[in-house]
C-alpha cells in the first residue's frame, strides 16, 4: 500500500461570470512508504490545489486520492498525516504551548503523550524559549517552526508539507532540510512542495514536476543528478602542455592545467594523463543543475 | 447521510412543536404596558443627534399602546390604564423633540375631554407655541381647552386671536368672535372636533373624535327640542320620551359610548355611559 | 468527545481573550452601574425602572455579543487563514462547527449570569431605597433573562448558519441584526395579517407573510420582561413550549450550517 495515492484527480473552479479555471487535469501521482516526495512547479500551478485536496480543505472535481489507504475527505485519513500549511496562521490568541495541547487533543492523545511530544517538539524546533508566549508576538520563522512542531507532534506516518522552507532564514532552511532528512531515516513519507529546486536536490528521493495543472515529470533525483552531468573539470600537475580533440586546456598559476572534459571522453583523457605521468588533483563534475531541468520541462509545459 | 436523517428527525419535531407552540402564542395572555421613560433630560444626553428618531419611537409606542386600549382581545390581561406613563412619555418625547407635532395632537386628544388634565395640556402647548411658532393649531387647541374646558374666555380669544393671524384660516376668526359672545358651548365643541376629525391621520385617534362628535351632536339634538319644550310649555318634561311624544324631536339619538341619554334631576341632558370610551 | 471538548475551550478561550469584547462587557458594566442613577428619574417607579433598565441594558449586550460572535464565527478563521491549519486536523467539521456554536452558547450564558447577578445586586439597592407596593419577583426575573438567553443562543446559530455560507463578515453581521428585528416583530405582524388587514391584502401576500413568519425564529416568546417588571403570571405549559422550540430551532439550524459547511471549499 502506497503512503499517498491520487488517480485522476480533477478539480475544476467556477469563477465569478461564468468562468472555468482548470486548477488541476487527471492528475495521477503515487509516493511509496518510506519516501521523500518533492512537488515542484512554478506559482499558481496546482500545487497547493492538490495539498489542499489531500487535506480535505476542497474537494475534487473528478478522481480520488487517498493517504494511508483512507479516501481524503474522511477526517480519520488526517489522524496518521503531519500537515503543514503554506504560510500557515494558528490561533494567535493561545500561547504556542497550548494550542499545540489543542492539537494533541485533535489527535486523541493523553495527557502524558501530549506533555512528552509537546517539549519533544519544541525542543527540535528550538521554541522552548517562546512556548508560554501568545503567537501573536511570534516572528514569521517562528510561527513556520511552529507549523511543523505542530505537524510533528503525534508522529505521524505521513508528512505533507505545504511551502515548508519559505519565510525562512538560512538557519532556519538548515535546520528544516535536517529535520526532513531525520524523517527520512525514520522512514517517514514526506511529501512537500516548492519552487525553489536547491531543496529538492538536498532532500528529495523523487521529483514531480506541474506545470498549468498537468503534471509532466516524475523522476528519481539521483538519476535526474546523474543524468544531468555534461563533462568534468579536471586539474593536474606536472604536466607543462596538453593537448586533446574536445579537451579545453587552460594553464593556473603554479605549474596547475585545467582542462574541461566532455563527458564520454572522460576515460580516455584520464589514461592519456596517467600515461604521460601527470598528477591528478582534482576531478569535478560539470552538470546541467536540477534549475535548468526544471525550466526546460516548465516551458514545454507552457507550450 | 446520517444528517439528513438527523435533519428530518429534527424537522419532524418541529412541525409537532411550532403547531401548538404558534396556537400558545396567538393565545398567551398580553399584558400590554407601557411602562416607563425616562426623562427628557436624561434621554437627550444619551439619545445625541438620534433624539428626533427616539422622541418619535416614544410617541408611536404611546400611540399603540392607547389605541389597544380600545381594541378588545380575548387573551389580553386587563390592567388600568397608564394615563400617568402616557402623560409622562409624552413631555419626555416634546424634551427630545419639541417640533413633534404627533405629541401635542395626541396629548390634546387623549388628556383634555375624559381626563380633564386641561392645565398640564395647556402648558405642555405653550411650551411647543415657543418652538412652533409658524403653527396656528396649537394656540386653536390651548384657546378650545381654555374655553370649553376652563370656562376662561379671556385667555381662549387671546389663543384664537393668535391663531387667526398665523394662519387667516375663517374658522379660527369665527371662533374667536364666537368666545366673545360666549356663544353656544356644544357648536363650538362640534366644530372643533369636526376640525380635529379631518386633520387626523391616524384611524384611532380620527375615530376617537367622531364618536365625541357624534355623542355631542346628540346631546345637541335633546338639548335644542329641550329648550323649545320649556319656550313652549314653560315647564321641564318628566323625561326624554315625553320630548319625542310631544313631537319636539323625532327620535332619541343614540349615544355612541353605547349608554342611553335621559334627563337628570337638575334638567341636564347625561348619559348611562358618562361618555367613556370602556377598558 | 475530547475533540469537540478541545475545539469548545478553544473558542471559549478566543472569547476571552478578544479585546473588543472586553470593551463590550466595560461598557455592560458600566451600563448597569448607571441604572440607579437613571432610575431615579422616575419619582414614582424607582423599582419598576431599575428592573426595566436592568434588563434592557443586559439584552443589548447580549445582542452586541451574539451578533459580533455569530458573524465572525467563521470569518475570522477564514480571513485569518486559520482554517487551513485547524480543519486539516483530524477533525470533521460537523464537530468544528458544534465546538463553535456550544463555546460561543455557553459564553452568552456565563455572560448573562454574570451580568444578571450584577443587575440583582443593582435593583435590590435601588428598590430599598424607594420600595415599590409590587414586590420584586426574582424567579420571574431569573426566568426572563434566561428566556433572552435562550434567545440569544438562537439567534447565535443564525448567525453561524449565515456565516458558514458566506465569506464577508458584514452579510452574517447584519443579516443577524435583521432577522433579530424581523423575529422580534413577527408575532405582532402575524397578527396583524390573521385580523382585518389581512382580508384587505390579498391572500399570496398573506400566505407569504405566514410561511416568513414559521420560518424565521420568534423572538416575541422570549421577551417575558412584563412579568419579570410587574409580576404578570407566566404559563408554565407555555415556557416548556417555547423552550423546546429554542432547542429544536438551533438544532435544524446547526444541522443545516453543517451540511453547508462541509461542503464548502477552502481555496
Amino acid at each position: 500500500m502506497n503512503a499517498i495515492d491520487i488517480r485522476n484527480l480533477s478539480k475544476t473552479y467556477r469563477t465569478r461570470k461564468w468562468g472555468r479555471v482548470d486548477a488541476l487535469q487527471d492528475l495521477t501521482l503515487s509516493v511509496g512508504k518510506g519516501e521523500v516526495f518533492g512537488f515542484l512547479g512554478p506559482n499558481g500551478a496546482g500545487k497547493s490545489t492538490t495539498i489542499k485536496t489531500l487535506m480535505g480543505l476542497i474537494s475534487p472535481s473528478a478522481g480520488t486520492a487517498q493517504m494511508a489507504g483512507v479516501p481524503v475527505g474522511d477526517a480519520r485519513c488526517r489522524m496518521k498525516v503531519g500537515y503543514l500549511p503554506e504560510n500557515p496562521a494558528f490561533y494567535d490568541f493561545l500561547t504556542a504551548r497550548e494550542y499545540l495541547r489543542f492539537v494533541a487533543a485533535m489527535f486523541g492523545m493523553s495527557p502524558q503523550e501530549t506533555q512528552a511530544a509537546t517539549g519533544k517538539v519544541l525542543g527540535l524546533l528550538e521554541l522552548e524559549g517562546a512556548a508560554d508566549r501568545p503567537i501573536r508576538g511570534f516572528s514569521k520563522g517562528m510561527v513556520q517552526r511552529l507549523g511543523l512542531a505542530q505537524a510533528m507532534l503525534h508522529d505521524p506516518e505521513i508528512y505533507v508539507l505545504d511551502e515548508p522552507m519559505s519565510g525562512l532564514d538560512p538557519l532556519g532552511r538548515a535546520l528544516v532540510k535536517n529535520i526532513i532528512r531525520d524523517l527520512k531515516q525514520q522512514g517517514k513519507t514526506v511529501f512537500f512542495s516548492t519552487h525553489i529546486t536547491a531543496d529538492v536536490e538536498v532532500v528529495c528521493d523523487r521529483v514531480g514536476v506541474i506545470v498549468k495543472g498537468k503534471l509532466q515529470t516524475v523522476n528519481a533525483v539521483h538519476e535526474l543528478l546523474a543524468a544531468g552531468v555534461v563533462g568534468y573539470q579536471v586539474q593536474v600537475t606536472g604536466l607543462s602542455d596538453f593537448s586533446g580533440e574536445g579537451v579545453e586546456v587552460t594553464v593556473r598559476g603554479g605549474g596547475i592545467l585545467e582542462l574541461q572534459v566532455p563527458r564520454e571522453l572522460l576515460s580516455l583523457t584520464l589514461e592519456k594523463l596517467g600515461s604521460r605521468g601527470a598528477e591528478i588533483t582534482l576531478i569535478e563534475p560539470n552538470r546541467q543543475d536540477l534549475e535548468s531541468f526544471f525550466l526546460e520541462v516548465v516551458a514545454q509545459g507552457k507550450k | 447521510m446520517t444528517r439528513g436523517l438527523i435533519l428530518g428527525a429534527l424537522l419532524l419535531l418541529y412541525a409537532l412543536v411550532v403547531v401548538p407552540f404558534t396556537t400558545y402564542m396567538r393565545q398567551r395572555p398580553v399584558a400590554l404596558k407601557l411602562g416607563y421613560t425616562p426623562a427628557g433630560e436624561a434621554l437627550r444626553l444619551v439619545a445625541s443627534d438620534q433624539r428626533y428618531l427616539l422622541a418619535q419611537l416614544a410617541v408611536d409606542r404611546v400611540l399603540f399602546y392607547f389605541g389597544s386600549l380600545f381594541t378588545k382581545d380575548g387573551h389580553r390581561v386587563s390592567t388600568p390604564p397608564e394615563y400617568f406613563n402616557m402623560f409622562a412619555t409624552m413631555q419626555s418625547a416634546l424634551k427630545l423633540d419639541p417640533y413633534n407635532m404627533d405629541a401635542y395632537y395626541f396629548t390634546e386628544a387623549a388628556f383634555t375631554w375624559e381626563l380633564k388634565r386641561i392645565r398640564e395640556v395647556n402648558n405642555m402647548l405653550d411650551y411647543g407655541m415657543k418652538y412652533r411658532t409658524w403653527d396656528a393649531q396649537l394656540p386653536f387647541y390651548a384657546g378650545f381647552n381654555a374655553a370649553y374646558f376652563s370656562k376662561d374666555y379671556r385667555t381662549a380669544s387671546l389663543y384664537m386671536q393668535k391663531a387667526a393671524e398665523l394662519s387667516g384660516n375663517p374658522l379660527y376668526t369665527t371662533l374667536a368672535s364666537r368666545y366673545f359672545y360666549e356663544a353656544g358651548q356644544s357648536a363650538l365643541g362640534i366644530t372643533f372636533l369636526r376640525a380635529m376629525e379631518q386633520s387626523a391621520k391616524d384611524a384611532k385617534v380620527k375615530k376617537i373624535y367622531q364618536v365625541r362628535r357624534k355623542a355631542l351632536e346628540g346631546i345637541t339634538v335633546i338639548s335644542d327640542a329641550l329648550n323649545r319644550f320649556r319656550e313652549a310649555r314653560h315647564t321641564l318634561p318628566p323625561d326624554l320620551k315625553t320630548l319625542v311624544r310631544e313631537g319636539f324631536l323625532s327620535r332619541i339619538p343614540e349615544d355612541p359610548y353605547g349608554g342611553t341619554f335621559y334627563l337628570d334631576s337638575k334638567g341636564k341632558v347625561v348619559s348611562s355611559s358618562k361618555l367613556a370610551g370602556k377598558q | 468527545m475530547d475533540v469537540f471538548r478541545a475545539t469548545v475551550v478553544m473558542t471559549f478561550r478566543w472569547i476571552l481573550r478578544d479585546r473588543v469584547l472586553h470593551a463590550i462587557l466595560a461598557v455592560a458594566l458600566l451600563m448597569i452601574l448607571l441604572v440607579p442613577a437613571l432610575s431615579t428619574f422616575s419619582m414614582r417607579q424607582v423599582q419598576e425602572l431599575s428592573i426595566t433598565l436592568s434588563l434592557s441594558a443586559i439584552s443589548f449586550v447580549l445582542l452586541m455579543v451574539t451578533v459580533l460572535l455569530g458573524a465572525s464565527s467563521v470569518w475570522r478563521d477564514i480571513e485569518r487563514r486559520y482554517l487551513a491549519s485547524v480543519l486539516t486536523l483530524p477533525i470533521s467539521r460537523t464537530v468544528f462547527l458544534l465546538g463553535r456554536f456550544c463555546g460561543i452558547a455557553c459564553f452568552i450564558a456565563l455572560c448573562g449570569v454574570v451580568l444578571g447577578a450584577a443587575a440583582a445586586v443593582i435593583i435590590s439597592v435601588s428598590s430599598a431605597q424607594y420600595p415599590s407596593d409590587i414586590p420584586i419577583h426574582w424567579d420571574k426575573i431569573g426566568l426572563a433573562l434566561l428566556a433572552d438567553i435562550a434567545k440569544y443562543i438562537m439567534l447565535a446559530s443564525v448567525g453561524i448558519f449565515f456565516s458558514t455560507v458566506s465569506t464577508s463578515f458584514y452579510f452574517p453581521f447584519f443579516a443577524s441584526i435583521g432577522i433579530y428585528l424581523a423575529g422580534s416583530g413577527s408575532q405582532e405582524v402575524y397578527e396583524y395579517v390573521s385580523g382585518q388587514f389581512g382580508k384587505e391584502m390579498g391572500s399570496v401576500s398573506v400566505a407569504l407573510f405566514k410561511a416568513v413568519y414559521y420560518l424565521i425564529p420568534n423572538f416575541a416568546a422570549f421577551d417575558l420582561k412584563v412579568p419579570a417588571i410587574y409580576g404578570v403570571p407566566v404559563l408554565p405549559a407555555g415556557l416548556g413550549l417555547t423552550f423546546s422550540y429554542a432547542v429544536l430551532y438551533c438544532a435544524i439550524l446547526l444541522c443545516v450550517s453543517s451540511y453547508t459547511f462541509s461542503r464548502r471549499q477552502f481555496p
